[in-house]
């Protein structure tokens, strides 16, 4: 302990390496944890709304949001065991058949697809997370649709009252609404006007509340059973997160890459750092062997010290990434969530910096330690 | 000339620390060639695709509803068009429906290429429009499922037969490549007749057509030209080059530019505090010999020249190593872009990079360097 104060005390002095320790740990672990938060924005954006007690049906091995669910397949679906029944005794199954149409940016200009979901009204009843921020619901049979929140901040045309062209005939949104934690535009709409519109004989997939998550086996099994349905079933958690599978591996490939890489240039620089410490301080070090101090504590020592500078970095590197990242709207590959530093990933950046240093400070103190006691205390 | 050699050992004087020195540029570089490599690659890809291919689609977008057949004729008639092919998407799942392929119908009328963008060998060409049932496959599928020419391969998908089966069979009659960064891989061209033919449901339409332009300095008037004729109608369309999508679909990466250019500062400002300190270290250390280099009669000038160099000589030596390991490395790292490569452009901008931080780190101790005083120096030995 003696040691590492005295090793403390001369940093004020030695002010470059140190900032070189502290610099390359805070740019390399700010920017680990500001890459490894988009992929936490987005998992907690998709997953915060998830609930166990709701249930996917689509057709057998359709893939994605692209199913063929015909008209009296799904209206059999109501009568499948376990379904929650809503406030009017019907029971909560929502049919849905989701089109594509083209927003453009606000900011940009640019041209993007988001999607048009037609569902049955009683979707606020499958969706008890949705609430109206202004206007009313749309009325069925009408042309009108309610947009969420961020699709007025994002795109152009969702303002109440705005008028859009969408195949041949004139759309009008008469709502705005917020659907839970999530920052993705989605639009909706009285799903027979869609399909009657659409020319579309299919509903693209149907939601299911259950009365409770344990009832799930019994539903699946139930629509197994069925011959004439040609439908599977799925937790509403497993469709998630099968739909940002790949963009989830980009970004987690793309941070532990770019992370790695620079924890490996931080800790070139610590070692590099130390050793010219090491040997600047041959005699100091040289004298303390000479009266007494084992080769042990000083390796302890210097490793000490480069934790010791490693931690500030990667509290500031923490910081940093908070303050410019947190909360920013990122919307790679045409998905849009808000980067999310959480404690974990501070607490995971933390471990990155005491690896960089733990690494970055074995060598120099091995050194440091055979240091031989005549020679250096000899040397000028 | 004859100085190389003092370089040469100046640079070699703590081979423990250059080396280092040498791994951190070098990692630093890697880096940065990789990211920006992402970057302007995506930037290169667009610029490149075909401006003078057409694709037009329903207005509405590419899934949501297809087009009659029937277009065809009027989108001939517009001129500057000069070949129009039908195509039509169906998805399809060979084996285990994890093993997803897109399965692409199109007429291979004559001129038919020069509205896509494949690279087929002609023999396989005639050999598809001959048999009705063939399918050309795309070669890195073909390779990933063991398919030969000759082979019948099943496929389960969406799309029903006449009879109401959901399983269809091609025959592989040959490969081909695709030049086009936007189409995914696992594709196999078969022959529209057919499936028109063959298919329950949605016969006479296709899903967009490929247009080919006599002159591409006229695609945006012809594109805009079409879409003016189906305007209003129940088939209104879309109009755009290859280029026009290919900027729309990897537009995304671009939005992570922000991202990207953080990075690659966070890297160059960390690694200019390590090379700058390394260097005054280093000064430190060896002012008596360069006290003793101006004792013979090295000028101030000389001095300041000599370490200046030094450092810019490892800087880029150990950038060229890194950009070198980027380039290697980059095809992993575009994994999920396939087809890009890394552009030259960014090896020379990271050179020059690589001279910059040799320059700002070396600049102090350089100066203090050509200051010495030969007295005071040597003194305080």
């Amino acid at each position: 302990m003696a040691i590492l104060r005295l090793n403390l005390s001369g940093a004020a002095q030695r002010i470059g390496p140190v900032l070189t320790i502290v610099i390359g740990v805070t740019c390399a672990v700010g920017v680990l944890v500001s890459m490894l938060a988009m992929g936490a924005g987005a998992r907690r954006q998709e997953m915060g709304d998830v609930r166990a007690d709701r249930v996917v049906v689509s057709s057998v091995g359709a893939q994605g949001a692209l199913s063929d669910i015909p008209r009296e397949e799904a209206a059999a679906t109501r009568d499948l065991p376990g379904i929650r029944k809503g406030t009017d005794g019907e029971p909560v199954v929502v049919f849905e058949s989701m089109v594509p149409v083209e927003g453009r940016r606000r900011v940009t200009g640019t041209r993007i697809f988001f999607p048009l979901v037609g569902v049955t009204p009683n979707v606020t009843q499958y969706r008890p997370e949705i609430r109206s921020t202004g206007g009313r619901m749309f009325q069925r049979g009408l042309h009108e649709l309610i947009a969420s929140n961020p699709c007025t901040r994002q795109f152009t045309g969702f303002e109440i009252g705005d008028r859009r062209s969408i195949h041949g005939s004139d759309w009008s949104v008469v709502g705005h609404f917020d659907q839970g934690i999530s920052q993705q535009c989605v639009v909706y709409a009285d799903v027979d006007t869609i399909m009657s519109t659409f020319g579309r004989n299919s509903y693209s997939q149907v939601t299911v509340m259950l009365q409770s998550a344990a009832l799930y086996d019994a539903f699946r099994n139930a629509i197994q059973a069925n011959p004439t349905l040609h439908l599977e079933a799925r937790h509403e958690s497993e469709v998630v997160e099968q739909g940002f599978k790949q963009l989830n591996a980009i970004l987690n490939f793309a941070s532990y890459f770019v992370g790695t890489i620079m924890a490996i240039g931080a800790t070139l620089g610590a070692v590099n750092s130390l050793y010219a410490m090491v040997d600047s301080r041959r005699r100091e070090l040289a004298t303390l062997r000479a009266i007494g101090f084992g080769s042990g504590a000083i390796v302890a020592s210097v490793l000490c010290e480069s934790i010791l500078l490693a931690i500030p970095g990667a509290l500031l590197g923490g910081a940093l990434a908070w303050a410019f990242f947190n909360g920013l709207s990122a919307s790679p590959f045409g998905y849009s969530f808000q980067l999310a530093v959480t404690p974990s990933l501070t607490v995971l950046g933390m471990v990155w910096a005491l690896g960089m240093g733990l690494v970055g400070g074995l060598l120099p103190a091995l050194r440091a330690a055979r240091v031989p006691v005549t020679t250096a205390l000899r040397a000028t | 000339m004859r100085f190389l050699p003092l370089l040469w050992s100046g640079i070699w004087r703590k081979p423990g620390r250059t080396i280092l020195i040498f791994l951190q540029v070098s990692v630093a570089f890697a880096l940065f060639g990789v990211l920006q490599g992402l970057k302007t690659g995506v930037e290169h890809a667009i610029a490149a695709a075909r401006a003078d291919l057409l694709i037009v689609h329903s207005r509405m977008s590419f899934l949501a509803e297809s087009r009659p057949l029937a277009l065809l004729e009027q989108i001939k008639s517009v001129p500057g068009v000069k070949v129009v092919i039908p195509v039509d998407i169906f998805r399809a799942t060979y084996q285990k429906p994890t093993q997803r392929l897109g399965v692409v119908a199109l007429s291979p009328d004559q001129d038919w290429l020069s509205a896509f963008t494949f690279t087929i060998a002609p023999e396989y060409v005639t050999a598809f429009q001959k048999t009705r049932t063939g399918a050309l496959v795309r070669v890195e599928l073909a390779k990933k499922y063991g398919w030969k020419v000759g082979d019948r391969i099943p496929l389960l998908s969406n799309t029903a037969q006449l009879s109401g089966s959901t399983d269809w069979a091609f025959d592989v009659v040959g490969t081909f490549s695709d030049s086009d960064l936007g189409s995914g891989i696992d594709n196999i061209l078969i022959n529209f007749a057919y499936l028109d033919a063959a298919r329950l449901v949605g016969r006479g339409t296709v899903q967009h057509f490929n247009v080919a332009v006599s002159d591409p300095n006229l695609a945006v008037t012809v594109a805009d030209e079409i879409d003016r004729r189906f305007a209003n109608s129940a088939n209104e369309t879309r109009s755009e080059s290859l280029r026009e999508l290919a900027q729309s679909q990897l537009q995304s990466i671009g939005d992570l530019n922000f991202l990207i250019r953080a990075i690659v500062g966070a890297v160059l400002v960390a690694l200019l505090f390590a090379t700058a300190t390394m260097m005054m270290q280093s000064l430190r250390e060896r002012t008596p010999e360069l006290a003793v280099l101006k004792t013979l009669g090295f000028t101030d000038r000389a001095v300041f020249l000599l370490i200046l160099a030094e450092a810019i000589a490892v800087c880029v030596a150990a950038a060229a190593f890194g950009l070198t390991l980027a380039r290697l490395a980059f095809p992993l790292a575009a994994k999920f872009v396939p087809g890009l490569s890394m552009p030259r452009q960014v090896v020379e901008v990271g050179l020059v990079c690589a001279v910059l931080v040799g320059l700002v780190s070396a600049a102090v101790p350089a100066v203090r360097a050509a200051r010495l005083e030969v007295a005071t120096a040597l003194a305080n030995r």
